[in-house]
């Protein structure tokens, strides 16, 4: 996935070209796919990572945001799902994607107990290529915007 | 005997409800927490994408999340807070909201 090129490349016509090999689209498929399936599934590990507090003061979120939440990051996930294999991608297509794989980074962080600095340095090394990964997808996207 | 207590009991709604009046009138806060795996210029393209702000801006509140562990990025009325923190977690930030103390 990685080569000497930028992965995504903003056009003068506002597009934004998507150079990622069949490696790369493979790691964005699996990521989009996760958060698709958890906000549909209950039951997936990230699910409720993605139901996190809005007001921690409060036994209860208002319920209208909760479900604006979940539809707008299954709307982006969906999204981002059906402009996999495209070759430019539009602003709105690249929001999607970029928050859908930061969703996913977080979510697969949180997931396996990573959040601190200590802890991701000491998990296992094709977790930690998984997540640099991401990382340096959503890096290069987000010299686009 | 008879006239006083509802006279204290006005009182005391009038107490009581000044209490909530000025409760209410403190800021409502977004807040960001800090991660150990969101890349710090992704954090700045989703300030600057959800709130406006400018590049400086952008990246003063992301080095202070980054710094000190969480940063308030917004501050009004507790509905917008609201909404600004559903949008910045379905752009796969931690926030969350408090009032102001």
């Amino acid at each position: 996935m990685v080569g000497r090129h930028r992965l995504f490349v903003r056009r003068r016509d506002g597009r934004i070209e998507v150079r990622l090999n069949d490696l790369g689209r493979s790691v964005a498929r699996e990521a989009f796919g996760h958060v698709v399936a958890a906000e549909r599934d209950p039951e997936h590990e990230w699910h409720t990572l993605l139901n996190a507090p809005i007001d921690p003061g409060r036994d209860q979120d208002d319920p209208l945001s909760i479900l604006n939440r979940q539809n707008e990051i299954s709307t982006n996930a969906e999204l981002a799902v059906v402009t996999l294999n495209e070759e430019f991608l539009n602003d709105a297509e690249a929001w999607a994607w970029l928050a859908t794989l930061q969703v996913a980074l977080r979510s697969t962080a949180q997931a396996h107990g990573l959040m601190s600095d200590e802890k991701l340095a000491a998990c296992d090394e094709e977790l930690l290529n998984y997540i640099h990964t991401l990382q340096q997808l959503l890096f290069e996207l987000a010299d686009c915007f | 005997m008879g006239a006083v207590k509802p006279l204290r009991r006005t009182t005391t709604d009038t107490d009581v409800l000044t209490e909530e009046a000025v409760e209410t009138q403190r800021p409502w806060n977004v807040v960001v927490w800090d991660d150990p795996v969101t890349p710090m210029s992704v954090v700045v393209v989703i300030f600057k994408r959800i709130f406006g702000y400018s590049n400086n801006k952008a990246t003063q509140l992301m080095m202070t999340v980054h710094h000190e562990g969480r940063a308030i990025v917004w501050s009004g009325q507790r509905e917008r807070c609201e909404s600004y923190c559903v949008k910045l977690q379905i752009a796969g930030l931690q926030s969350t909201i408090e009032q102001d103390q």
